[in-house]
């Protein structure tokens, strides 16, 4: 309690009572019971109320639990306004009194529930966006992460979610990824984007995952504003990735079936009578459709039993892909037609397997399908050569 | 053994008015529970008129209309000890 009696009570009543008249901020003083015996124009201005109609008037007793409360201070008009509320004990007009002064912070507390709505603005927006978003500060620790990213975390199995959220050291997770996994790659990438060396760095990375190897982009750009930082994305880019593994492979592929046809072309040609080559150039497909679902079905059950001794490690069908490569001899087919085999085998497998089963097909079957190629190519090269003896006899 | 009243002036759900209220319920609960307690919450945005009535100049404000003596606090009503420390409660029978 502040007792003002040091000097004669009138003086020192009339110096307090300039103090708080002049006071900045609303000042209240109350007796024990809650009842207003002073203010000063500021809590006039505050209250938007005359001191007359006041005096007297139970305000309440002032609990503060500390140094300082916030309340509402509601005006006739039913605005209000929020005070900072601190209490002091005070002598006044010769009683126990306190006094209340209350600090407008509507302003402030606006402002702060402006940049709060700003903030979670900020965050809804993140969280809309499918990428993964890590932001980071100048030192590489997060500062922002979207839904997203901690859902990818979740999948991966990352129980510590702390350690991929706000407050985490990305850089340092970089750092410890160790070689061969891209982390530090991605650490220098983003030190340079970090540094204004790099306008953006964009990077791709594997990263096994429970349904197999998942590859993604990471793609960083500075974060724009007056703090400096990253704003790094993270794309799964698997489908991509195998789309182009396919199309690679799929170009190799009629790469070497280009060769070896080039080479069946003068072989078959030699084989068989020229009627019979005029009348044998449509695909199979067209020319003999119950041939070419019979050889279909052939290869498939070859490629089943391919993947079964795949992951079973027993032998592979050799001696039943040689007789197959034959019975498409048998049945004129050219390399074209082995290939559409091939083609619609995997096309029947796309849709109702899981990805990492059908890279296995796709391995398996690209073996098979040059397996059958080479058997193919040697029917026809024993045709022709039988073919060449007889005319050589002749 | 007169009934406990009081009557809580809040502005709104703010998180001070949620936290008032969190406090009165605690207090009604474990101090008071031997006592008929009746607590009317009212919003002052909501119902104006009321809190012109009763004068109300702040909130959040407790008034506790019974049983004697009346009383009117303000401001941070968060400590149970404070309030009924300040509340004369409960009631000395």
């Amino acid at each position: 309690m502040i007792v003002i009696e040091a000097r004669p009570r009138s003086t020192a009543e009339d110096h307090l009572r300039a103090v708080v008249s002049h006071d900045a901020d609303g000042a209240i003083i109350v007796d024990h019971s809650g009842a207003v015996r002073f203010l000063n124009s500021a809590a006039e201005r505050l209250l938007n109320r005359h001191g007359a109609e006041l005096h007297g008037q139970i305000f309440g007793f002032p609990l503060v639990v500390g140094e300082r409360a916030e309340v509402e201070v509601l005006r006739p008009d039913g605005e209000f306004a929020v005070a900072e509320m601190r209490v002091l004990s005070i002598v006044w007009e010769g009683q126990d009194a306190l006094l209340i002064t209350l600090r407008d912070v509507t302003f402030e507390r606006q402002a702060e529930a402006a940049l709060r709505e700003a903030e979670a603005f900020s965050i809804a927006i993140l969280n809309s966006l499918t990428s993964e978003i890590v932001v980071l500060d100048k030192q590489g620790k997060i500062v922002a992460v979207n839904e997203a990213w901690i859902q990818f975390g979740r999948e991966n199995g990352i129980t510590d979610l702390a350690s991929i959220s706000v407050g985490a050291d990305y850089f340092a997770a970089c750092a410890a990824a160790g070689p061969g996994t891209g982390g530090p790659e991605a650490l220098q990438g983003l030190k340079a984007v970090l540094s204004g060396e790099l306008a953006e760095f964009t990077y791709e990375y594997p990263c096994p995952g429970p349904q197999g190897m998942r590859w993604f982009a990471l793609r960083a750009v500075p974060l724009r504003g007056s703090r400096q930082g990253l704003v790094v994305a993270h794309n799964d880019i698997t489908d991509q990735r195998r789309a182009a593994q396919i199309a690679a492979e799929a170009e190799m592929l009629r790469e070497q079936v280009r060769q070896m046809e080039r080479e069946l072309v003068s072989v078959e040609a030699i084989s068989r009578p020229d009627e019979m080559v005029r009348s044998l150039t449509a695909p199979l497909r067209q020319r003999a459709p119950e041939l070419f679902s019979q050889g279909l079905e052939r290869y498939g059950a070859l490629l089943e039993e391919a993947l079964y001794s795949r992951v079973h490690r027993t032998p592979a069908p050799s001696r039943a892909l040689r007789e197959l490569g034959e019975w498409f001899g048998s049945i004129w087919a050219a390399p074209r037609d082995l290939i559409e085999v091939h083609l619609q085998a995997m096309r029947d497998r796309s849709q109702h397997n899981t990805p990492k089963k059908l890279q296995a097909y796709f391995e398996e079957g690209r073996l098979l399908l040059l397996e059958l190629m080479g058997h193919l190519a040697s029917y026809y090269r024993s045709m022709a050569a039988g073919e060449l003896s007889f005319r050589d006899s002749e | 053994m007169s009934k406990i009243v009081l009557h809580l002036y809040i502005a709104g759900q703010t998180p001070r008015a949620e936290r008032a209220i969190s406090t009165l319920r605690r207090m009604i609960e474990q101090e008071l529970a031997g006592h008929e307690c009746e607590l009317t919450i009212i919003d002052v945005l909501a119902d104006p008129q009321q809190a012109e009535n009763q004068k109300i100049l702040a909130t959040p404000t407790l008034i506790k209309s019974s049983p004697p003596p009346y009383r009117r606090v303000i401001g941070d009503l968060s400590s149970v000890t404070d309030l009924l420390n300040v509340l004369n409660l409960p009631p000395q029978s």
